[in-house]
């Protein structure tokens, strides 16, 4: 290798990445993306629109009504005398989300000891939060009853539980460095396989074809800019995450950034391979952004704990690089063990060996000739 | 006249069919892509890795574990200390620990009341508090608290809340967005690329009945896409309920195509070149599919956000077609949908329209 035609090359790609302003996609992408998707996705449920019809309108049935209206988790409206198709009818044009209905001469009831039901709806076209909407009036009603009752529950078991990692389980903690795992893999990939694709669509690859230049040299020079370039975005990422979402930062940044560095590497590999099989820039770019968005949404853990994942799916998340880098990433945010486990040590070694085994993968594959 | 139009369609889709690489991703986007993403995407919390450190020697704390099984939780998996347990977890290899202490039993004996620690891996945060609302029910179970208030709860719609019916129809919308604009503009640049479409403006044919002729050619192949998706994948594979009208949901896809056809258009008008096709589309899609809802019902948004879902035709897209498939709306109650589908898809479309029908 002749480091200066590699450097002249560099200096070419540079160049180029300037003057069609795709230099703005690399660094506009991944600031759009953790903005978008870090304030985009919210799984806790807030201010669910519930419709509660008292027809019974005494004194435990406002206090139960009341409990709704004061819990931020709900947005609460209280009627009576409306009929249940009608209420029903709001759901359907999902103008409501929870409608409880508690029935007339409920209070007497109880008083009473017979037993009386509260019928509750919920809209279950959203499946998570439907869940998550039943258990918040679960709670609700059921602290509201033992509240009532001066009669000791007997049996009773209470968990005491200690929320490690994200005490007040933010979605941002539990959303923004996976997104980071995200970006840093489809970002670099996208941008080296069209440096690549772009010389064979416009038909300048032939330069590359007749040239003296060596292979290594090429793949060199095509990779190293994106490689550059997307290192700024390790930082910036940071920035964004720990000081915009903030995000609590317990781990260390040597190890946050090393990662980081290699994964890039890794996402090269995964474009420098795309490249090799694509032949149209748009192609490319479609085939790039299958091939690493979804699984890096699967494995990420940011929806689902790797720990839940069985059979097949178990499978497939070792195989991708996405479980080892995000393991480490959410490491180093919110946990801090660092270098001192050696299941982070052994991860990031894996990742190292990805990356190696990427590139010189995509190295054999690539023709220095017409195919 | 006609004549002409449909040539020109017959002209596009016999150019898309020769593509190999577009149809294969078409396909692909349209079946596998759905597919993975409604089997895989999980958010309910399932299959929960849990362990136990179990000081009380048996008894009641057995009966609760064997409570612990599927499908929400795993076998719980047995600790001698509380410190493998934690490493455990700090490893991330168990979400849920539980710690039966040595008075665990004698405390419910003699008072009637008791506690589990607890350590929870919260990271995952939806799930862990899922997690913990399981456990709080189980033991709720035990628990006499003598009120004679029965809870019926309905989930509508989806009742057993399948996450995966519901992200294999988002998927489908986002699949149906994404291609509709970039294929649309290929069509174009690709002409303008290799220096006929200045050609195609100053033939002897109204440019309009070319640009019509285009974009309708690939809302065509975007509407195989959506017959087959639906068909195949949406009802086949996962079973999708169909509470409302297929019909209505085809009529309001096919306004759909032609917005995001629309947006195709202007991303052509303004780009040179295929790059710059594929980094506009991506900087134009990215906010209009994380602004649609798909992810997160409009009104749990960021108030900033919500306004500006306003603008986003997906999101009137989404919300219809949820309406069609789950919530088995009225016609006559969709109009809020078509209409935003509408108005949105002709103001994109025209303007995108305008734009590259200009000559130089």
């Amino acid at each position: 290798m002749s480091p200066g035609v590699i450097r002249a090359y560099i200096l070419k790609e540079f160049r180029e990445l300037f003057r069609s302003r795709l230099i703005l996609i690399v660094y506009i992408l991944p600031t759009m993306i953790i903005i978008l998707f870090g304030y985009g996705i919210r799984m806790e449920v807030t201010d669910a629109r519930t419709l509660i019809i008292d027809n019974d309108n005494s004194t435990i049935s406002r206090d139960l009504s009341a409990r709704f209206e004061h819990s931020r988790y709900f947005d609460t409206r209280v009627t009576s005398g409306m009929g249940e198709q009608e209420a029903l009818k709001r759901i359907k044009q999902a103008k409501v989300d929870i409608l409880i209905i508690i029935p007339d001469s409920f209070e007497k009831r109880l008083l009473h000891g017979e037993k009386t039901e509260i019928g509750v709806f919920i809209d279950g076209a959203f499946p998570v939060r439907a869940t998550t909407m039943q258990n918040y009036v679960k709670g609700v009603i059921y602290d509201a009853a033992r509240s009532l009752t001066d009669k000791k529950p007997t049996n009773l078991i209470t968990v005491n539980s200690r929320n490690l990692f994200n005490q007040s389980m933010r979605d941002e903690d539990a959303i923004v460095p996976g997104l980071i795992g995200l970006i840093l893999l489809v970002a670099p990939a996208i941008l080296s396989a069209l440096l690549i694709v772009k010389e064979k669509e416009e038909g300048t690859i032939f330069n590359f074809y007749s040239s003296p230049i060596k292979k290594s040299e090429f793949i060199v020079a095509k990779l190293v800019p994106p490689l550059i370039l997307h290192t700024v975005n390790i930082f910036i990422l940071f920035l964004w995450a720990t000081w915009l979402f903030e995000v609590p930062f317990r781990g260390s940044f040597l190890l946050y950034w090393a990662a980081s560095q290699i994964y890039i590497a890794i996402s090269l590999g995964v474009g420098l391979l795309v490249s090799i099989i694509t032949r149209t820039q748009i192609v490319a770019i479609v085939l790039t952004i299958i091939i690493t968005i979804i699984p890096g949404f699967l494995y990420s853990g940011m929806l689902m704990p790797i720990s839940s994942m069985s059979g097949e799916s178990k499978i497939e998340a070792h195989i991708y690089p996405v479980m080892y880098f995000n393991h480490i990433i959410y490491d180093t945010f919110l946990i801090g063990q660092g270098l001192d486990s050696p299941k982070n040590r052994l991860y990031l070694t894996i990742l190292f060996f990805y990356a190696i085994f990427l590139i010189l993968l995509g190295s054999r594959l690539m023709k220095k000739e017409l195919s | 006249m006609i004549g002409t139009f449909f040539a020109l369609v017959a002209k596009e889709l016999i150019g898309f069919f020769r593509s190999w690489g577009l149809v294969a991703i078409v396909l692909y986007s349209f079946t596998l892509d759905i597919y993975i993403t409604g089997a895989g995407i999980e958010m309910q919390a399932k299959n929960i890795a849990v362990g136990y450190v179990d000081e009380t020697g048996g008894g009641m704390s057995g009966k609760i574990l064997s409570r612990l099984h599927m499908p929400e939780f795993q076998k719980p998996v047995m600790f001698t200390s509380r410190e493998a347990l934690s490493r455990s977890i700090y490893n991330r290899e168990i979400m849920v620990g539980l710690i039966f202490e040595s008075d665990f039993e004698k405390k419910l004996k003699r008072y009637g009341r008791t506690s589990i620690e607890m350590l929870l891996d919260s990271i995952a945060a939806t799930q862990s508090f899922q997690a913990l609302q399981y456990l709080q029910n189980i033991l709720l179970d035990y628990a006499d608290i003598g009120i004679p208030v029965e809870l019926k709860i309905h989930k509508l719609f989806n009742p057993n809340a399948t996450t995966s019916q519901f992200m294999a129809m988002a998927e489908m919308l986002s699949v149906i967005t994404l291609l509709g604009v970039i294929l649309t503009a290929v069509v174009f640049v690709r002409e303008k690329e290799n220096g006929t479409w200045d050609i195609m403006l100053l033939m002897p044919i109204d440019p309009k009945l070319i640009i019509l002729a285009k974009s309708f050619s690939q809302v065509l192949v975007i509407m195989g896409g959506v017959v087959i998706a639906t068909g195949i994948v949406l009802f086949g594979v996962f079973d999708v309920p169909l509470n409302g009208s297929i019909a209505a949901f085809f009529l309001l896809s096919f306004f759909y195509a032609f917005t995001s056809a629309g947006i195709g258009l202007f991303v052509a008008a303004v780009s040179k070149s295929m790059l710059q096709v594929a980094q506009l589309s991506i900087l134009i899609m990215m906010p209009l599919i994380f602004l649609s809802g798909a992810w997160t019902p409009i009104h749990a948004m960021h108030p900033l956000l919500q306004k500006l879902s306003l603008i986003s035709p997906l999101r009137y897209y989404i919300e219809g077609s949820e309406s069609i498939f789950f919530r088995g709306t009225d016609f006559a109650d969709l109009w809020s949908y078509f209409g935003g589908v509408i108005v949105l898809g002709s103001v994109l479309y025209f303007y995108g329209f305008r734009k590259i029908g200009r000559l130089f």
